[in-house]
Protein backbone atom coordinates (compact mmCIF):
# COMPACT_ATOMS: atom_id res chain seq x y z
CA UNK A 1 0.00 0.00 0.00
CA UNK A 2 1.36 3.53 -1.02
CA UNK A 3 2.12 5.72 2.27
CA UNK A 4 0.04 9.01 1.06
CA UNK A 5 0.00 12.27 3.91
CA UNK A 6 -1.59 15.46 4.18
CA UNK A 7 -0.19 18.91 5.81
CA UNK A 8 -1.74 21.32 6.50
CA UNK A 9 0.86 24.22 5.73
CA UNK A 10 -1.95 27.05 7.11
CA UNK A 11 -4.76 26.88 8.60
CA UNK A 12 -6.42 29.91 8.36
CA UNK A 13 -4.05 32.21 7.50
CA UNK A 14 -4.23 36.15 6.51
CA UNK A 15 -1.54 37.33 4.25
CA UNK A 16 -1.84 40.93 3.26
CA UNK A 17 1.94 40.82 2.40
CA UNK A 18 4.78 38.56 0.65
CA UNK A 19 5.04 35.07 2.42
CA UNK A 20 6.63 31.59 2.32
CA UNK A 21 5.16 29.00 4.22
CA UNK A 22 7.31 26.80 6.90
CA UNK A 23 9.92 23.77 5.40
CA UNK A 24 8.11 20.35 4.73
CA UNK A 25 10.45 17.63 4.13
CA UNK A 26 8.95 14.99 1.52
CA UNK A 27 12.63 12.97 1.04
CA UNK A 28 10.18 9.81 0.85
CA UNK A 29 7.90 10.78 -1.43
CA UNK A 30 7.61 10.19 -5.09
CA UNK A 31 4.65 12.53 -6.07
CA UNK A 32 3.31 15.92 -4.22
CA UNK A 33 0.23 17.98 -4.76
CA UNK A 34 -0.81 21.59 -3.63
CA UNK A 35 -4.24 22.28 -2.70
CA UNK A 36 -4.64 26.12 -1.66
CA UNK A 37 -8.06 27.50 -0.76
CA UNK A 38 -8.69 30.98 -0.68
CA UNK A 39 -11.27 31.64 1.99
CA UNK A 40 -11.47 34.82 1.67
CA UNK A 41 -10.01 37.74 -0.14
CA UNK A 42 -10.12 41.82 -0.16
CA UNK A 43 -8.60 44.64 -1.38
CA UNK A 44 -9.07 46.40 -4.55
CA UNK A 45 -7.35 44.49 -7.38
CA UNK A 46 -5.76 41.77 -5.30
CA UNK A 47 -4.18 38.52 -6.29
CA UNK A 48 -1.57 36.18 -4.32
CA UNK A 49 0.84 34.52 -6.96
CA UNK A 50 1.83 31.44 -5.61
CA UNK A 51 5.12 29.55 -6.79
CA UNK A 52 6.77 25.96 -5.63
CA UNK A 53 10.03 26.06 -3.98
CA UNK A 54 12.31 23.43 -3.28
CA UNK A 55 15.49 23.17 -1.48
CA UNK A 56 18.68 20.88 -0.78
CA UNK A 57 19.12 21.30 3.31
CA UNK A 58 15.75 23.28 4.43
CA UNK A 59 17.53 26.74 4.46
CA UNK A 60 18.05 27.69 1.27
CA UNK A 61 15.32 27.77 -1.36
CA UNK A 62 14.99 28.35 -5.64
CA UNK A 63 11.72 28.23 -7.27
CA UNK A 64 11.40 24.42 -8.89
CA UNK A 65 10.35 25.71 -12.07
CA UNK A 66 8.35 28.60 -13.93
CA UNK A 67 4.83 28.02 -13.19
CA UNK A 68 3.02 30.23 -10.98
CA UNK A 69 -0.67 30.21 -9.80
CA UNK A 70 -2.55 33.40 -9.52
CA UNK A 71 -5.52 33.59 -7.41
CA UNK A 72 -7.53 36.60 -6.93
CA UNK A 73 -10.83 35.80 -5.25
CA UNK A 74 -12.52 32.37 -2.91
CA UNK A 75 -12.16 28.96 -4.19
CA UNK A 76 -9.65 25.94 -4.66
CA UNK A 77 -6.63 25.69 -6.69
CA UNK A 78 -4.42 22.58 -7.20
CA UNK A 79 -1.49 21.64 -9.20
CA UNK A 80 1.10 19.06 -9.30
CA UNK A 81 4.59 18.96 -8.01
CA UNK A 82 7.07 16.46 -9.46
CA UNK A 83 11.49 15.66 -9.34
CA UNK A 84 11.40 17.55 -5.54
CA UNK A 85 14.07 16.67 -4.14
CA UNK A 86 13.69 16.34 -0.04
CA UNK A 87 11.88 19.93 0.97
CA UNK A 88 8.64 21.69 -0.56
CA UNK A 89 7.26 25.07 0.73
CA UNK A 90 4.95 27.34 -1.22
CA UNK A 91 6.53 31.40 -1.99
CA UNK A 92 3.25 33.52 -2.35
CA UNK A 93 3.49 37.46 -3.77
CA UNK A 94 0.25 39.65 -2.63
CA UNK A 95 -0.20 42.21 -4.33
CA UNK A 96 -3.23 44.79 -5.14
CA UNK A 97 -4.76 47.72 -2.81
CA UNK A 98 -4.51 47.16 0.73
CA UNK A 99 -4.62 43.69 -0.45
CA UNK A 100 -5.73 40.55 1.95
CA UNK A 101 -5.99 36.90 1.41
CA UNK A 102 -6.94 34.13 3.52
CA UNK A 103 -5.85 30.50 2.82
CA UNK A 104 -5.66 27.65 3.87
CA UNK A 105 -3.10 25.39 2.45
CA UNK A 106 -2.72 21.67 2.08
CA UNK A 107 0.19 19.71 0.43
CA UNK A 108 -0.58 15.98 -0.30
CA UNK A 109 2.56 13.83 -0.66
CA UNK A 110 2.30 10.31 -1.81
CA UNK A 111 5.62 7.78 -2.02
CA UNK B 1 10.97 -29.89 31.40
CA UNK B 2 7.12 -28.61 32.68
CA UNK B 3 6.01 -25.31 33.97
CA UNK B 4 6.18 -26.49 37.28
CA UNK B 5 10.17 -27.02 37.03
CA UNK B 6 10.60 -24.08 35.03
CA UNK B 7 7.94 -21.45 36.30
CA UNK B 8 9.21 -17.93 34.98
CA UNK B 9 9.52 -20.30 31.39
CA UNK B 10 7.06 -18.23 30.27
CA UNK B 11 8.86 -15.03 31.12
CA UNK B 12 11.86 -16.21 30.12
CA UNK B 13 10.64 -17.28 26.62
CA UNK B 14 8.88 -13.89 25.76
CA UNK B 15 12.41 -12.10 26.96
CA UNK B 16 13.82 -13.95 24.67
CA UNK B 17 11.75 -13.13 21.90
CA UNK B 18 11.77 -10.00 22.55
CA UNK B 19 15.76 -10.14 23.00
CA UNK B 20 16.04 -11.98 19.53
CA UNK B 21 13.88 -9.18 17.56
CA UNK B 22 16.12 -6.21 16.43
CA UNK B 23 13.21 -4.01 16.43
CA UNK B 24 11.86 -4.69 20.43
CA UNK B 25 15.44 -5.82 21.72
CA UNK B 26 16.34 -2.23 22.17
CA UNK B 27 12.85 -1.36 24.40
CA UNK B 28 11.94 -2.63 27.69
CA UNK B 29 7.87 -3.21 26.93
CA UNK B 30 5.57 -4.18 29.46
CA UNK B 31 3.08 -7.04 29.14
CA UNK B 32 0.86 -5.45 26.29
CA UNK B 33 2.81 -3.76 23.38
CA UNK B 34 -0.13 -1.26 22.57
CA UNK B 35 1.81 0.35 19.80
CA UNK B 36 5.35 0.11 17.91
CA UNK B 37 5.90 3.47 15.83
CA UNK B 38 8.84 2.68 13.26
CA UNK B 39 8.57 6.21 11.06
CA UNK B 40 9.88 4.04 8.22
CA UNK B 41 6.23 2.76 7.76
CA UNK B 42 4.63 6.43 8.43
CA UNK B 43 3.66 8.37 10.51
CA UNK B 44 1.93 5.81 12.49
CA UNK B 45 -1.32 8.17 14.05
CA UNK B 46 1.06 10.69 15.45
CA UNK B 47 -0.41 13.94 14.40
CA UNK B 48 -0.56 17.67 14.49
CA UNK B 49 -2.58 18.81 17.99
CA UNK B 50 -5.25 21.83 17.01
CA UNK B 51 -7.54 23.12 19.57
CA UNK B 52 -11.42 23.19 19.62
CA UNK B 53 -13.53 25.05 16.91
CA UNK B 54 -17.28 25.56 16.63
CA UNK B 55 -19.83 23.78 14.84
CA UNK B 56 -19.55 25.15 11.68
CA UNK B 57 -16.19 24.20 11.46
CA UNK B 58 -14.83 27.47 11.42
CA UNK B 59 -11.38 27.64 12.49
CA UNK B 60 -11.02 31.51 13.64
CA UNK B 61 -12.84 30.31 16.77
CA UNK B 62 -9.56 28.28 17.65
CA UNK B 63 -7.51 29.17 21.14
CA UNK B 64 -4.92 31.64 19.48
CA UNK B 65 -2.26 29.29 21.21
CA UNK B 66 -3.38 25.89 20.04
CA UNK B 67 -4.28 26.58 16.04
CA UNK B 68 -0.47 26.58 14.92
CA UNK B 69 1.32 23.61 16.58
CA UNK B 70 2.33 22.24 12.89
CA UNK B 71 1.87 19.03 11.27
CA UNK B 72 4.71 16.15 12.22
CA UNK B 73 6.90 15.30 9.40
CA UNK B 74 8.68 12.25 8.20
CA UNK B 75 12.47 13.23 8.10
CA UNK B 76 15.40 11.39 7.20
CA UNK B 77 17.57 13.90 9.26
CA UNK B 78 19.57 15.61 6.17
CA UNK B 79 21.55 18.85 6.97
CA UNK B 80 23.27 21.39 4.95
CA UNK B 81 26.50 19.71 6.02
CA UNK B 82 27.19 16.60 5.55
CA UNK B 83 23.74 15.41 3.64
CA UNK B 84 21.37 12.52 4.45
CA UNK B 85 22.74 11.74 8.65
CA UNK B 86 19.63 9.16 8.31
CA UNK B 87 17.76 7.92 11.64
CA UNK B 88 18.48 4.84 14.35
CA UNK B 89 16.49 2.24 12.83
CA UNK B 90 16.46 3.09 8.84
CA UNK B 91 16.45 6.20 7.21
CA UNK B 92 13.15 7.91 8.82
CA UNK B 93 12.52 9.41 12.04
CA UNK B 94 8.95 11.66 12.87
CA UNK B 95 10.40 14.91 12.90
CA UNK B 96 8.73 18.01 15.16
CA UNK B 97 9.19 21.90 13.82
CA UNK B 98 8.73 24.91 15.32
CA UNK B 99 8.56 28.31 13.53
CA UNK B 100 11.34 30.52 13.85
CA UNK B 101 9.39 32.59 16.40
CA UNK B 102 10.06 32.51 19.64
CA UNK B 103 7.62 30.74 21.96
CA UNK B 104 6.60 28.67 19.54
CA UNK B 105 5.40 24.70 19.94
CA UNK B 106 5.28 22.23 18.21
CA UNK B 107 3.34 18.89 19.17
CA UNK B 108 2.72 15.20 17.61
CA UNK B 109 -0.20 13.62 19.55
CA UNK B 110 -1.05 10.10 19.72
CA UNK B 111 -5.11 9.45 20.42
CA UNK B 112 -5.62 5.92 21.81
CA UNK B 113 -8.35 4.56 24.47
CA UNK B 114 -7.59 3.11 27.37
CA UNK B 115 -8.96 -1.20 27.82
CA UNK B 116 -7.70 -1.35 31.66
CA UNK B 117 -6.16 0.09 34.39
CA UNK B 118 -2.53 -0.27 35.69
CA UNK B 119 0.69 0.86 34.49
CA UNK B 120 1.27 2.36 31.22
CA UNK B 121 4.66 3.13 29.75
CA UNK B 122 6.38 4.74 26.28
CA UNK B 123 9.43 4.45 25.01
CA UNK B 124 11.49 6.19 22.90
CA UNK B 125 14.64 7.00 21.00
CA UNK B 126 14.81 11.13 20.27
CA UNK B 127 16.93 13.28 19.54
CA UNK B 128 16.95 17.22 19.68
CA UNK B 129 18.31 20.22 17.37
CA UNK B 130 18.35 24.05 16.92
CA UNK B 131 18.15 24.44 13.19
CA UNK B 132 21.67 25.26 11.58
CA UNK B 133 21.82 29.04 10.72
CA UNK B 134 24.31 29.57 7.89
CA UNK B 135 23.55 33.19 6.27
CA UNK B 136 26.47 34.85 8.85
CA UNK B 137 23.47 36.36 11.36
CA UNK B 138 24.25 33.65 14.46
CA UNK B 139 27.58 35.26 15.66
CA UNK B 140 29.77 32.67 17.35
CA UNK B 141 27.91 33.70 20.93
CA UNK B 142 24.27 32.72 21.85
CA UNK B 143 22.26 32.54 25.53
CA UNK B 144 25.33 31.79 27.90
CA UNK B 145 27.29 29.71 25.21
CA UNK B 146 30.73 31.19 23.21
CA UNK B 147 31.77 28.91 20.37
CA UNK B 148 35.13 27.17 21.96
CA UNK B 149 35.37 24.54 19.14
CA UNK B 150 33.04 21.95 21.46
CA UNK B 151 30.31 23.75 23.01
CA UNK B 152 28.28 25.57 20.27
CA UNK B 153 25.85 28.52 20.12
CA UNK B 154 23.10 26.00 18.96
CA UNK B 155 22.66 24.49 21.84
CA UNK B 156 21.39 27.53 24.00
CA UNK B 157 18.57 27.87 20.82
CA UNK B 158 17.13 25.22 22.10
CA UNK B 159 14.50 25.36 24.24
CA UNK B 160 12.56 22.14 25.41
CA UNK B 161 11.33 19.52 24.59
CA UNK B 162 7.87 17.84 26.58
CA UNK B 163 6.58 14.30 26.91
CA UNK B 164 2.82 13.95 28.60
CA UNK B 165 -0.26 12.40 28.41
CA UNK B 166 -3.95 13.21 28.32
CA UNK B 167 -5.54 10.89 30.76
CA UNK B 168 -9.87 10.58 31.21
CA UNK B 169 -12.38 7.89 32.38
CA UNK B 170 -14.34 6.96 35.69
CA UNK B 171 -16.95 9.71 34.87
CA UNK B 172 -15.08 12.51 33.27
CA UNK B 173 -11.72 12.73 35.77
CA UNK B 174 -9.30 14.18 33.67
CA UNK B 175 -5.80 14.96 34.12
CA UNK B 176 -2.29 15.04 32.73
CA UNK B 177 1.16 13.84 33.34
CA UNK B 178 3.78 15.47 31.98
CA UNK B 179 7.90 15.71 31.91
CA UNK B 180 9.55 18.52 29.77
CA UNK B 181 13.49 18.56 29.42
CA UNK B 182 14.41 22.60 29.62
CA UNK B 183 17.19 22.26 28.56
CA UNK B 184 17.18 26.26 28.67
CA UNK B 185 15.56 29.14 30.35
CA UNK B 186 13.65 31.47 28.47
CA UNK B 187 16.50 33.56 28.49
CA UNK B 188 18.47 31.15 26.99
CA UNK B 189 20.50 30.02 29.78
CA UNK B 190 21.22 26.38 30.21
CA UNK B 191 19.09 24.79 32.37
CA UNK B 192 19.23 20.84 31.26
CA UNK B 193 16.82 20.02 34.02
CA UNK B 194 13.61 17.83 34.35
CA UNK B 195 10.15 20.10 34.74
CA UNK B 196 6.59 19.11 36.12
CA UNK B 197 4.18 21.39 35.78
CA UNK B 198 1.72 21.51 39.11
CA UNK B 199 -1.27 23.33 37.75
CA UNK B 200 -3.10 21.60 34.33
CA UNK B 201 -3.02 22.08 30.77
CA UNK B 202 -5.32 25.09 30.17
CA UNK B 203 -8.15 23.83 28.03
CA UNK B 204 -10.73 25.31 24.81
CA UNK B 205 -13.58 24.94 27.12
CA UNK B 206 -12.09 26.82 29.99
CA UNK B 207 -11.01 29.52 27.10
CA UNK B 208 -14.65 29.36 26.31
CA UNK B 209 -16.05 29.92 29.66
CA UNK B 210 -14.01 33.01 29.94
CA UNK B 211 -11.31 31.47 32.26
CA UNK B 212 -8.56 31.89 30.57
CA UNK B 213 -6.97 33.50 27.18
CA UNK B 214 -3.57 32.65 26.00
CA UNK B 215 -1.61 34.70 23.57
CA UNK B 216 -0.43 32.72 20.21
CA UNK B 217 3.17 31.26 21.46
CA UNK B 218 2.13 30.78 25.37
CA UNK B 219 2.97 27.17 26.91
CA UNK B 220 -0.09 25.51 26.43
CA UNK B 221 1.11 23.03 28.86
CA UNK B 222 1.25 25.29 31.17
CA UNK B 223 1.79 28.94 30.22
CA UNK B 224 3.23 30.75 33.78
CA UNK B 225 6.79 29.47 34.82
CA UNK B 226 6.24 30.00 37.89
CA UNK B 227 4.28 27.26 37.50
CA UNK B 228 7.18 24.12 37.01
CA UNK B 229 8.83 22.71 39.63
CA UNK B 230 11.84 20.86 39.05
CA UNK B 231 12.18 17.01 39.65
CA UNK B 232 15.56 14.86 39.64
CA UNK B 233 19.01 16.68 39.18
CA UNK B 234 19.96 18.20 35.99
CA UNK B 235 20.84 16.07 33.29
CA UNK B 236 23.24 16.66 30.20
CA UNK B 237 22.35 15.24 27.24
CA UNK B 238 24.16 14.54 24.04
CA UNK B 239 23.16 17.57 21.46
CA UNK B 240 26.73 16.56 20.33
CA UNK B 241 27.85 20.48 19.55
CA UNK B 242 26.69 21.68 16.32
CA UNK B 243 23.46 21.59 14.68
CA UNK B 244 24.00 18.85 12.54
CA UNK B 245 25.11 15.90 14.33
CA UNK B 246 22.68 13.55 15.67
CA UNK B 247 22.59 11.24 18.66
CA UNK B 248 19.52 8.92 19.70
CA UNK B 249 18.87 8.81 23.12
CA UNK B 250 16.60 6.73 24.96
CA UNK B 251 13.30 7.40 27.15
CA UNK B 252 11.14 5.32 29.46
CA UNK B 253 8.40 6.94 30.88
CA UNK B 254 5.88 5.33 33.44
CA UNK B 255 2.79 6.15 35.05
CA UNK B 256 -0.09 4.40 36.66
CA UNK B 257 -3.49 5.28 35.31
CA UNK B 258 -5.19 3.05 38.21
CA UNK B 259 -3.80 4.99 40.67
CA UNK B 260 -3.61 8.19 38.88
CA UNK B 261 0.48 8.84 39.68
CA UNK B 262 3.63 9.50 37.96
CA UNK B 263 5.84 6.33 38.84
CA UNK B 264 9.51 6.97 36.51
CA UNK B 265 11.11 8.67 33.80
CA UNK B 266 14.39 6.69 32.86
CA UNK B 267 16.97 8.73 30.18
CA UNK B 268 19.68 7.32 28.74
CA UNK B 269 21.52 5.84 32.16
CA UNK B 270 19.24 8.55 34.37
CA UNK B 271 16.40 6.63 36.25
CA UNK B 272 14.18 9.60 37.92
CA UNK B 273 11.74 8.42 40.60
CA UNK B 274 8.55 10.48 39.30
CA UNK B 275 6.01 8.89 42.34
CA UNK B 276 6.18 12.10 44.56
CA UNK B 277 5.16 13.93 41.77
CA UNK B 278 1.96 15.34 41.81
CA UNK B 279 -0.90 15.17 38.73
CA UNK B 280 -3.39 17.73 39.45
CA UNK B 281 -6.83 16.86 38.32
CA UNK B 282 -9.28 18.92 36.20
CA UNK B 283 -11.80 20.17 38.93
CA UNK B 284 -14.53 20.31 36.70
CA UNK B 285 -15.76 16.86 34.86
CA UNK B 286 -15.37 16.64 31.29
CA UNK B 287 -17.37 14.49 28.50
CA UNK B 288 -17.21 12.82 25.85
CA UNK B 289 -13.43 11.59 26.79
CA UNK B 290 -14.16 8.36 28.34
CA UNK B 291 -11.28 6.36 28.68
CA UNK B 292 -8.75 8.58 26.77
CA UNK B 293 -5.41 7.93 26.60
CA UNK B 294 -3.54 10.80 24.58
CA UNK B 295 0.52 10.35 24.72
CA UNK B 296 1.81 13.81 23.02
CA UNK B 297 5.59 14.89 22.25
CA UNK B 298 6.07 18.99 21.78
CA UNK B 299 8.89 21.02 21.60
CA UNK B 300 9.17 24.56 22.17
CA UNK B 301 11.44 27.11 21.33
CA UNK B 302 12.61 30.07 23.34
CA UNK B 303 14.59 32.03 20.14
CA UNK B 304 13.80 33.49 17.00
CA UNK B 305 15.50 29.81 15.64
CA UNK B 306 13.23 26.59 14.71
CA UNK B 307 13.87 23.77 17.26
CA UNK B 308 13.29 19.63 16.12
CA UNK B 309 12.35 17.06 18.31
CA UNK B 310 13.30 13.92 15.93
CA UNK B 311 11.39 10.61 17.54
CA UNK B 312 13.27 7.23 15.67
CA UNK B 313 10.73 4.59 17.39
CA UNK B 314 8.02 5.03 19.78
CA UNK B 315 6.94 1.97 21.73
CA UNK B 316 4.43 2.21 24.18
CA UNK B 317 2.71 -1.00 26.41
CA UNK B 318 0.76 -1.59 29.78
CA UNK B 319 0.33 -3.98 32.51
CA UNK B 320 -3.39 -4.19 31.74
Amino acid sequence: MRQVQTAVLERDTTFVSDFATEPYEVAWAGEARWFVHILAASGDGVSVRLVTQISPDGLTWCDLDGDEQVVTGPGLVTWPVGQFGQWLRLRGTVTGVNPSAKLRIYLTVKS
Amino acid sequence: MTMMERPDLAAELRAAILAADPRLSKFAPLRRILAYDDFNSGSHGWTELLGNYNGNGDLSTVDDHMRDFRPPQLSNCTFFDVGTHGAMTGSYALKLATRAYRGHTATAIRRLTMSGRGLLQIEAYFTYKAEATIDGSAGDRFGDITWDGNLHPSEAQFGCFTVATDLCGDGGLRYHTVARYLNTTLDNTLSRQWVYPIVPEPTPREHLEGKVELAYGADFTAPDPKDWRPFGEPQELCYNEVPTKVNWHYLRWVIDTAARRNVELQVNDRIMDMSEVPVPPYKERYDSLENLLNFYFSVRTHSTVRNFLFLDSVLISTEW
